[in-house]
């Protein structure tokens, strides 16, 4: 007989948190996440089925749109994307989207192989600047705009919450170590200290 | 600015102004040079701080040791380079004239042995026929063999410039991306001007400037601006920049580099202009700035006139003489004679006389007497020596006289300890030629000026062309209003302030043709007129081939007071116009950027990021070895207590997993999610063996090829449902796979419904292999799911649970030979499930293996990988031709089949041992049949893949050999001259384990 | 060089991959002629000057293959299109014409 149960891992063992007056930095630890795309010819149909579900569009350009149910949809390519929701109750979206979205889409589980980074404060923008190549000044990347890029030379996919400002990066799991090395050093200059 | 008053000749700081300049001289700070302490101000650089404590000789000359001082007061400084700070932190061929002043700062001369004043490879000076152009190629060349051994360490040893730091860099760099509707570069009247006119429509502007103060020459020349001085209007236009939210200044930013799509490197000077970096605060940051519009305001670059002697400390610039006396409020000497061929180099009569320094005479080489130098020669009450030239500078160590020749040929000799020099000016174009336009040459301003400009750049100012300050200002408001319009801005007309008309008339004269002494073209690289004469007499005509032959603008200044001066005397020579010469271009950078700038936080153990697999932390704490593998960290293998080396190690892992069972993290594969109604019939394009009659719940190898016939990668491939399937890669080739079937997907195959999702990081998954691997994972899987061979096969593939109901994946694979399973579950239980599989396979004997086990094993049972995937490779060569389907269309199957390609004499995949059972093979070792004398043409292949294998007792090889399976049983050389190795080799069978592959079903 | 991908916008080079002309199209495997049309196919290139018809990798961003025209001596990129769409688009004018 086999030994009931198997305990989850952080992937940010070795984080410390950081919170000051210009940073903070959360990992977002408890999410079900699950990227889908269209069948072929079925876009408008899996549209009407997530407006039917969730209250709405899935987005046609990098953006991100928060439906109801608590689950966000981010753009992550041509015709697929990224949901992310908190994880209560055994929440799985990838099993969830299967039995709404039946043959429109192919669901993947990606709860896993990703994780979420929450990055906020008014010196946010400028140490997500050395990283990442993308205009984020307010007047170009707005609070639900969304891209897929990568941040010192990690593969990202980033998303702006609020104007505080208050961003989110998925990443691939196995880099989340590489990725906090280079934040925390980029946030060295505003008072955060090297883990 | 107040008017720069005397000096006051006394004390420290003896050539000190007593008021003027934009120094703070309410600090005093304290700093040294060669050991000696000094003192300055707050503002100042190492050089006009050394100036006011009358020390001009700072460095020795390249190649001749000759004395050297300060020439310039920019960032064009060829000679007053220096050793700045001590230890790791020594920064070699620092420009004097560029590094700010802080307290405690401590600056050390270059090139000088074994001190600066008396240094003994000035004998260099007197040996100057035999250093002129050319000198490396026509000396040392004989015997060959000394070059190496002597010629090179002595010349590097005499003619080398600052020494690096042998330490590692302890300072921080970083690197970060800024965007912009007009990037304004140059932060002179021209570039205030057009930042302002740019902000004040709301456009997003980034303005940048090399020095830490803004302003430029307008300071420099104490020029008056609306009536006031320049310094009042740079602070009022700096204030409203720095407050207006859509403007960033950079301060000490270098804009070094000009790119396509209007990217732009810059390096910022953070932290070098302070003691000691704030906290957190890196020394230097690397910037890509992205703009929509750029207005380059670069400015313009003095030349100096080749004269004899003309790098005798004290001679200077005339516009660097001007800089010293009103930005800094230094009098760079007592007694000077100002030598131009232009209106605007006469002007600096009037700032030394107003400075109370004593003008002896001002030399104008035209022969034509102009109204402004008439003007100011009268005013200053300096004698006038119009159509003169100065032809020599005399003095060691510091300028004491020249000689003058009239234009009546009479020879003049006036003592002075200054002479300013003024060629005229060269704009700073090096930024428009960086993508390859060619500049072109002015005859009326006799410089060249900017051609066709990249794509989103305009001028302004002295770059354009418009040396005037009345100009610039006007240039520049026009310019940046016109940037911000052009990015969809509404501008209103700025104003432009007022500024006197000055006059820019100029006849050049290049060099004086009888010079006394040494006349230096390049003070940096020690080129001579000479020696530009000496080239084109042996035929280096070309600018290019004069560059080289004379070493001519190389270096940290890239030539920019030598460049035009040496192709003008070589047109001159040649008796050709300068266009028709030659067109200096620059390439990036336009100054010196320390690597560690560009290397930022990607150094050491940041150099790339590094991927951690899911056991990780577990493989950490049981003391495993890693290795890299792309950029994932992989357990090589668990040393246990006792254990002498790695191979003992790795003996008992393979052993343990042979007759026992081991468990190996294969996380880092590469796993993709391929689903869609198409599904099947596109990894039958994509795989070059038949796929169609895979089954659900099975999986089967897949090999997949180049268009060229050639291997790309390997894998398996598993069947989930009707339409889904989950492929492997290899660790090495994930990306280019998922790149790959992505391409496939999108371009050749566009028509099919497929979905691909890379699922890599999603599944922890464990090889659990050996004979008791069964028994081991009954102990972990739900009971509901039947795993015994009647229930679970070789090559079978479920979805099942785990420890109570946790979702998993479980393949039955094997790369060892033996009986074996790959089980998954999601990412976050890795951690648990590796502690649970050690745990429960105690009873058995199990132990964990790292890479260098799995190699082994599978080199033991003739599975390739990397070593035999190598990019030459085809199906056939590594065995597997027989897999190759016939009747499909499939990426590379026609190429494939090229006779080259299929050519019975290729090197084929077979086994390898040592005739000498004790001996050591070495992969990369090449075969030769056993007489044969080595060469190309005796070559008949290689080995690819070696190991000690624990089941035979000797070391195995797999290698590729010409008709291999047609050769077992031979004996050929293993040939490795490289390392020594000359081994005999039988050809045997490359499944050294289980031949049969009896172990691998049970 | 930056290139505006149809889908993310305007991105610096160092997202992208190049990978070769666009303007080839794979051969018919059963052609009696294919193996000289494969040759073709993979290998010979004439490399005019002037503007070309690339197909990019938009490998740090959201992985889809682009054709870009961009002329080779001056980095000008005077179009970037979606290479599915263009594909399915040649598809179908070869399928009307047939």
């Amino acid at each position: 007989m086999a030994k009931q149960g198997l305990t989850a891992t952080s992937a940010f063992l070795h984080w410390k948190p950081v919170a000051n007056s210009n940073l903070t930095v959360d990992a977002r630890e408890t999410l079900t996440m699950a990227s889908f795309a269209a069948a072929k010819g079925k876009k408008d149909e899996l549209n009407a089925a997530v407006r039917a579900a969730y209250g709405v569009d899935l987005p046609k350009t990098p953006s991100r749109v928060e439906g109801q149910q608590g689950v966000a949809f981010v753009w992550a390519g041509p015709e697929q994307w990224l949901a992310v929701a908190e994880r209560k109750d055994g929440r799985d979206l990838e099993t969830e989207f299967k039995k709404t979205f039946g043959p429109l889409a192919s669901v993947v589980d990606q709860s896993d192989g990703r994780v979420v980074v929450r990055i906020s404060g008014p010196r946010a923008r400028e140490v997500l600047a050395k990283g990442i190549p993308l205009d984020l000044h307010e007047t170009a990347f707005r609070p639900g705009s969304a891209a897929i890029t990568h941040a010192s030379h990690i593969g990202v996919i980033l998303w702006q919450i609020d104007d505080k400002p208050t961003y989110e990066v998925a990443l691939f799991r196995s880099y989340v170590d590489s990725f906090a090395h280079w934040l925390l050093d980029s946030a060295a200059e505003y008072g955060v200290a090297h883990a | 600015m107040a008017t720069p008053g005397h000096r006051s000749g006394t004390g420290s700081q003896p050539n000190r102004l007593d008021r003027g300049g934009l120094i703070d001289r309410s600090r005093t700070i304290r700093f040294t040079f060669d050991g000696k302490t000094y003192t300055g101000h707050p503002g100042d650089t190492l050089a006009s701080a050394l100036l006011a404590n009358g020390v001009v000789l700072t460095g020795r000359s390249f190649k001749y040791h000759r004395p050297r001082g300060i020439l310039s007061a920019g960032s064009e400084e060829p000679n007053a380079l220096v050793e700045l700070r001590d230890g790791a932190r020594r920064e070699p061929n620092t420009k004097a004239t560029m590094a700010e002043l802080f307290d405690g700062l401590s600056a050390t001369s270059q090139n000088r042995w074994p001190s600066l004043e008396f240094d003994v490879m000035s004998i260099n000076s007197l040996l100057s026929p035999v250093f002129v152009a050319g000198f490396y190629y026509k000396t040392f060349m004989w015997p060959s063999a000394l070059w190496e051994k002597l010629y090179e360490p002595m010349i590097r040893r005499a003619a080398g410039l600052g020494r690096a730091s042998d330490d590692a860099d302890p300072d921080t760099y970083d690197k970060a991306t800024a965007f912009a509707d007009v990037l304004v570069i140059g932060a002179g009247s021209a570039g205030l001007m057009a930042a302002l006119s740019a902000a004040r429509t709301g456009a997003r502007v980034i303005l940048v400037d090399e020095n830490a103060a803004l302003g430029g020459r307008a300071i420099d020349d104490a020029a008056e601006i609306d009536g006031k001085p320049a310094a009042d209007w740079v602070r009022s236009v700096e204030t409203e920049l720095s407050q207006a939210k859509n403007v960033r200044i950079l301060r000490r930013t270098t804009a070094f580099g000009a790119y396509d799509g209007g990217t732009y490197g810059a390096v910022e000077r953070v932290s070098d202009h302070l003691p000691k970096a704030a906290e957190g605060a890196p020394r230097q940051r690397l910037w890509r700035l992205v703009a929509k519009q750029t207005v380059l305001a670069s400015g313009a670059t003095e030349r100096p006139i080749v004269f004899g002697g003309n790098d005798r400390p004290g001679v200077m610039l005339a516009g660097a003489v001007r800089t010293y006396l009103n930005r800094f409020g230094v009098a760079p000497g007592q007694r000077a004679v100002v030598f131009t061929n232009n209106d605007y180099g006469a002007t600096t009569v009037t700032a030394l006389k107003r400075a109370g320094v004593d003008v002896v005479a001002l030399v104008d080489s035209r022969p034509e007497l102009s109204e402004q130098v008439k003007r100011i020669a009268g005013e200053a009450g300096t004698k006038l020596i119009s159509g003169g030239v100065v032809t020599g500078a005399v003095g060691k160590k510091r300028v004491t006289g020249v000689t003058i020749q009239t234009r009546t040929d009479d020879e003049i000799k006036l003592e002075c300890d200054l002479v300013a020099v003024s060629g005229g000016w060269n704009p700073n174009i090096q930024l428009t030629t960086h993508q390859g336009s060619r500049p072109v040459w002015n005859d009326t301003l006799h410089c060249f000026l900017p051609g066709v400009l990249p794509h989103g750049m305009s001028l302004a100012g002295a770059v354009a062309g418009d040396l005037a300050l009345h100009k610039a200002l006007a240039g520049g408001a026009t310019a940046g209003a016109s940037a911000a319009t052009s990015t969809g801005r509404q501008a209103t007309p700025t104003a432009v302030p007022k500024a006197a008309e000055e006059s820019e008339a100029i006849t050049p004269l290049w060099r004086v043709k009888n010079p006394n002494g040494k006349a230096f073209v390049d003070q940096q690289n020690d080129v001579t007129a000479s020696d530009v004469e000496l080239a084109e007499r042996e035929g280096f005509r070309a600018v290019e081939h004069l560059k080289r032959y004379t070493t001519l603008g190389m270096a940290t200044d890239q030539g920019r007071t030598a460049n035009v001066n040496a192709l003008a005397i070589m047109a001159e020579i040649t008796g050709r116009s300068i266009p028709e010469t030659g067109i200096t271009v620059a390439r990036p950078p336009y100054t010196p950027v320390a690597l560690g700038a560009l290397a930022g936080h990607h150094r050491e153990k940041n150099f790339k990021p590094t991927r951690l697999p899911p056991s990780y932390r577990w493989a950490k704490e049981q003391g495993a070895v890693f290795v890299e593998t792309g950029l994932w960290l992989r357990p090589a293998y668990f040393p246990r207590p006792g254990e002498k080396d790695w191979l003992e190690t790795v003996k008992r892992e393979v052993t343990t997993v042979r007759s026992a069972v081991g468990i190996c993290d294969v996380s880092t594969l590469g796993k993709v999610d391929l689903q869609g109604a198409d599904a099947a019939a596109f990894l039958d394009k994509i795989y070059m063996n038949g796929l169609k009659t895979l089954g659900i719940g099975k999986a089967r190898y897949g090999g997949m090829l180049r268009e060229d016939g050639i291997f790309l990668d390997d894998g398996t491939v598993a069947r989930f449902g009707e339409n889904h399937y989950f492929i492997t890669t290899t660790t090495a080739n994930a990306v280019k796979a998922v790149q790959h079937m992505e391409y496939c997907h999108q371009w050749l195959f566009p028509e099919m419904d497929v979905q691909i999702v890379s699922a890599t990081e999603q599944w922890a998954q464990y090889a659990v292999a050996g004979p008791k691997s069964r028994e081991l994972l009954q102990k972990v899987v739900d009971p509901e799911f039947d795993i015994t061979d009647a229930g679970f096969n070789y090559l079978q593939v479920g979805e099942i649970t785990v420890c109570g109901g946790i979702k998993a994946r479980l393949y039955r694979l094997s790369f060892s030979g033996e009986r074996a399973y790959e089980i998954g579950v999601p990412a976050r239980y890795g951690d648990a499930l590796i502690r649970r599989l050690m745990e429960a396979g105690q009873e058995f004997g199990a132990c964990a293996y790292g890479t260098e086990a799995l190699g082994v094993m599978r080199i033991e049972k003739g599975h390739i990988s990397g070593p035999e995937l190598n990019g030459t490779t085809t199906p056939r060569d590594v065995g597997l031709g027989g897999m190759v389907s016939s009747k499909k269309d499939f990426i590379g199957h026609v190429l494939g089949k090229r006779p080259g390609l299929t050519d019975p004499d290729r090197p084929t995949l077979v086994g390898f041992r040592p005739v000498d059972r004790q001996a050591r093979l070495r992969s990369g070792a090449h075969f030769i049949a056993r007489d044969a004398v080595p060469s190309a043409s005796t070559d008949e292949g290689y080995m690819t893949s070696v190991a000690f294998s624990p089941s035979n007792g000797h070391w195995v090889g797999l290698g590729f050999l010409k008709r291999g399976p047609d050769r077992i049983g031979e004996i050929v050389r293993a040939y490795d001259p490289v390392r020594g190795g000359d081994t005999l080799v039988e050809v045997v069978s490359p499944v050294f384990v289980d031949p049969e592959g009896v172990r691998v079903r049970g | 060089m930056r290139i505006a991908c149809p889908y993310c916008g305007e991105r610096s080079l160092d997202e992208f991959l190049y990978s070769g002309d666009a303007t080839v199209k794979r051969p018919d495997f059963a052609s009696p002629t294919a193996t000289e049309e494969f040759v073709s196919y993979v290998y010979e290139r004439t490399n005019p000057p002037g503007m070309h018809r690339e197909l990019w990798y938009h490998a740090a961003g959201c992985h889809a293959w682009l054709v870009v025209t961009r002329g080779v001596a001056t980095h000008q990129i005077t179009s970037v299109e979606a290479a599915r769409e263009v594909a399915l688009k040649e598809k179908s004018a070869t399928k009307d014409t047939k």
